[in-house]
């Protein structure tokens, strides 16, 4: 570059910064977390909710939501589905390996603002959980910041189901509310079956708040949420056709869509609001998103 | 990691798509530096009897042809249809639309009878064998076919693009072959020929195959709209997309 | 700063001489038609065009820009490609789109990709001389510019004025031996400003295009929508040749070598089926209906909330480039104006 030519003195938002892969462990099948630290040695500064895009050279590309929370130090983790060439690659990938890394982009989750001293409803479905995981690991992280944290977690089948370890941790745990159901339970699984709306009936009789709910029986017998709606901040990041009917139960169970966050996901190309393939309508999801406040975009036709 | 080991087949076309590759000129030593050419009848005169990828060209139009497809498909790890006749039966699928024994006849004349000029109905070869990949036109796009190559040596799936050849005449800035009383089959063949054709003063031939979803009802509303009817546009479907979908 | 009058034969002198001391892109006939391309005789230059197949963008945003190289064994390094260059005969519908341009890729995150070729360009502005069969600048604030460009041209009669309007500008007009404008030739540019406004609206807009967020607020449902669809080959047509359309695909590709290769930049498009399509095939805007609509909507709505102007500057392309005559903004405004 020389001086008659430089843009602006200013950095290339497209040039990637190399990062090292310290760890891999896989989820499921399909499903790999990485630990990935950056070269610079800088921590990637980023907030619960935010994504980079990780690329190979001679791949490509694509944007990836942050599963880690910033909490945790050195290294920040990426949970990857196998769906295309790029994660393919990734798959193959081990520690000591290379990748770029540009980011973190887009909006977070508000943990230090209107989540603090809320109750908080996590609902996550598949692999929703792994952006979700990073305020999950926040709020747990600072625990006495917020009021009572329910974690609602639904997958299609118990093999889809993502960091065992967490899951287990997260029902013994009894300053949370963790519950979970498979669309389709096979011969091992005894907890509850059907979509994730089944865990979001409220409770009639049963005080959530004391009891540890590790798994229902197969008849679906839930003890329901005892919501204080109007103190809950509802985080909510799961596949597209999710939302909607996830919107129902929280319209009926009475939180305010003030208080509702959604995670979308779109094509975020280039992740710095240019090449136009992540709109929303008017909203672009590398800037004005991934997280949106759902009452922000109720009336945004492509949103939901 | 050793080099992947290709084959290059041909059977019924005019051997023209692999002139592409020869065509390739200096590049060819770049390909054959990273795949082994094992077989390649248009260019060397070994032969293989193990490969990693068969790339084939050319059409399916006897019996004979198909099973010696299939020994190929059961030697290949990857099968790529080179070429508009592989890909779509292409040129070679006009005879479809006729009876067979008028065609031999017309082709033939007393020899239609004899034994080695047996013809059957025109196959792509994705109608005999299961396909991996495809490299179509008319012929292939050299450019297209370097990339795809390089693509699958890094072991990264080649995509082909999946709008149609407008795209590419307009970055060309041609003007458009409706305004010169011509129908162009543009807006609904797949792009990546980088639109030869109409750069050189003609419409689209359709050589690529259509795009996934064309739209023909809009095809059909815009003949009026320049004077032409259905049958021109059926008769410039015929040449390289007879008995394909979208018929008309 | 100063404006020269040249006669014609002047006016020539002076393009020779920018053509002969650096790199020179002009509009000149192609075929029935014009395009910007590389300008190495000055009388190839057709000032007197109507409007370029494509619109100057493509200097600004080529079709396929390598944004980095790259080797698997290591290291990405930035591509900046900036050569200083004359852009020359831009219409002021066009020049408007470049200060659009200008905002997009400036805004929130500067793009030094973009910006190192803004930065190269010397821009000499040409007032239009004949109407194309579609322009409709004139109602929509690009018939004309008076300020921001480097050079601008205006055919008075038989003469030429020549406005340098900034440093640039100047710097390109140095050592020109035309005498200043005097006050009644400015008074015929005004003229010519005052006629093409008025005649470049070979559509008629029946609305301030300032009021064109408003109106696309309350007509998403319009059936107008789904009757324009009905015909698109979602061909993109209107995107590439749109003046103030950049949406761009990131792509990598890998030399022979397997270890060296390039990550690059090039056209897209948001009428083509798999624009907002994810890896795993998902697509966002899966219906023609629904791409049809965005497209208005980000050049009347979404557009103008980012930068404050309408994203239409009327130049008209679309409407000729679109085979199935389905592109026309004005038709599809003034229906809305209408109602169902």
């Amino acid at each position: 570059m020389t001086d008659k030519c430089q843009g602006n003195g200013g950095k290339d938002i497209y040039l990637p910064e190399m990062a090292t892969i310290k760890k891999v462990e896989p989820l499921t099948e399909m499903e790999m977390l990485f630990d990935i630290a950056l070269d610079s040695g800088e921590e990637l500064g980023h907030m619960p909710g935010q994504f980079a895009e990780i690329s190979l050279p001679g791949i490509g590309e694509a944007p990836i939501s942050i599963s880690s929370s910033p909490t945790t130090k050195g290294m920040f983790q990426m949970g990857i589905r196998k769906v295309g060439n790029l994660t393919n690659h990734l798959h193959n990938l081990k520690p000591g390996d290379k990748v770029g890394i540009r980011g973190p982009f887009g909006t977070s989750f508000p943990v230090d603002t209107a989540m603090k001293g809320k109750d908080i409803l996590f609902i996550a479905g598949g692999i929703g959980l792994v952006p979700l995981r990073s305020a999950i690991h926040y709020v747990l992280a600072n625990r006495d910041d917020y009021g009572h944290v329910y974690i609602l977690f639904g997958t299609k089948t118990p093999a889809d189901r993502l960091y065992l370890e967490e899951l287990e941790e997260w029902g013994s745990r009894n300053d949370i509310t963790f519950m979970e159901t498979v669309d389709k339970g096979d011969s091992d699984w005894k907890g509850s079956q059907g979509v994730i709306t089944t865990l979001m009936q409220p409770a009639t009789s049963v005080d959530p708040k004391s009891t540890v709910q590790v798994g229902m029986d197969v008849s679906g017998n839930m003890p329901g949420l005892d919501l204080v709606p109007k103190n809950t901040v509802a985080l909510i990041c799961g596949p597209p056709i999710m939302y909607k009917f996830v919107l129902i139960e929280l319209k009926k169970l009475g939180v305010p869509f003030e208080n509702v966050y959604i995670s979308l996901e779109r094509l975020m190309k280039c992740g710095v609001g240019k090449c136009g393939h992540c709109q929303i309508n008017g909203l672009y999801a590398c800037q004005d998103g991934a997280v949106m406040k759902y009452s922000d975009v109720i009336d945004v036709k492509e949103a939901i | 990691m050793s080099k992947p080991r290709v084959a290059i087949f041909d059977f019924a076309c005019c051997e023209g798509c692999q002139l592409q590759i020869v065509n390739l000129e200096e590049e060819i030593i770049d390909l054959v530096t990273l795949v082994d050419v094992v077989e390649w009848r248009e260019a060397m005169s070994e032969q293989s009897e193990e490969y990693d990828i068969a790339i084939i060209e050319g059409s399916i139009t006897r019996p004979q042809d198909e099973e010696r497809l299939k020994e190929i498909r059961e030697r290949a790890k990857i099968l790529i249809a080179l070429g508009a006749c592989a890909v779509t039966g292409g040129i070679n699928k006009l005879k479809n639309n006729f009876d067979l024994e008028d065609v031999k006849k017309c082709v033939y004349g007393k020899d239609a009878a004899m034994p080695h000029l047996d013809t059957a109905m025109t196959k792509a070869v994705g109608e005999v064998v299961k396909v991996d990949f495809v490299v179509p036109g008319c012929p292939i796009n050299r450019a297209e076919f370097a990339v795809i190559v390089r693509s699958l040596a890094l072991g990264k799936t080649p995509v082909l693009p999946t709008y149609p050849v407008c795209v590419e005449c307009k970055m060309r800035e041609n003007g458009c072959r409706f305004e010169y009383d011509e129908i162009c089959l543009g807006p609904i063949t797949r792009a990546g020929c980088d639109a030869p054709c109409p750069s050189a003063g003609h419409w689209c031939y359709g050589c690529r195959g259509y795009v996934d979803d064309p739209n023909v009802n809009a095809a059909k509303d815009i003949l009026e709209k320049y004077g032409k009817t259905i049958d021109d546009l059926k008769s410039k479907m015929l040449l390289f997309n007879s008995k394909q979908e979208p018929t008309l | 700063m100063s404006v020269k009058k040249l006669d014609k034969k002047a006016l020539n002198s002076w393009v020779e001489s920018l053509v002969a001391g650096q790199k020179v892109f002009g509009v000149q006939a192609k075929g029935e038609r014009f395009a910007f391309a590389e300008l190495t005789d000055a009388s190839a230059l057709r000032l007197d065009y109507d409007v370029t197949m494509l619109p100057p963008k493509k200097y600004f945003l080529p079709q396929r820009e390598d944004l980095l190289t790259f080797k698997r064994s290591g290291g990405h390094e930035s591509v900046i490609e900036c050569d200083p260059f004359v852009l020359l005969g831009v219409h002021p519908y066009d020049f408007v789109a470049i200060r659009q341009m200008d905002a997009i890729f400036e805004k929130d995150n500067d793009d030094i990709h973009y910006k190192a070729r803004r930065n190269a360009a010397t821009i000499v502005v040409c007032d239009v001389q004949n109407a194309s069969e579609n322009v409709f600048a004139g109602c929509m604030n690009g018939a004309v510019v008076e300020d921001g460009y480097d050079v601008l041209i205006t055919g008075i009669g038989k003469d030429y004025l020549l406005d340098a309007g900034t440093e640039k500008g100047e710097a390109l007009l140095h050592g020109v031996g035309a005498p200043d404008a005097r006050a009644e030739d400015m008074a015929e540019r005004s003229k010519v400003w005052e006629a093409n406004k008025a005649a470049l609206k070979k559509h008629e807009l029946k609305c301030a295009p300032a009021d064109l967020p408003k109106l696309l607020g309350s007509s998403e449902e319009h059936p107008v929508w789904a009757e324009k669809a009905e015909g698109c080959f979602s061909c993109g047509s209107c995107n590439l040749v749109c003046p103030t359309c950049y949406c761009f695909d990131v792509q990598d590709e890998i030399d022979w070598n397997m270890d060296s290769g390039r990550r690059y930049r090039c056209w897209d498009g948001c009428m083509l089926t798999n624009f907002a399509t994810v890896t795993g095939n998902h697509n966002f805007r899966p219906k023609v209906e629904d791409r049809y609509r965005h497209r208005y909507y980000r050049k009347g709505k979404y557009i103008p909330e980012k930068i404050g102007e309408i994203s239409c500057v009327g130049c008209g392309r679309c409407i000729t480039a679109c085979v199935a005559k389905i592109a026309n903004p004005v038709e599809i405004y003034n229906r809305l104006l209408e109602g169902k």
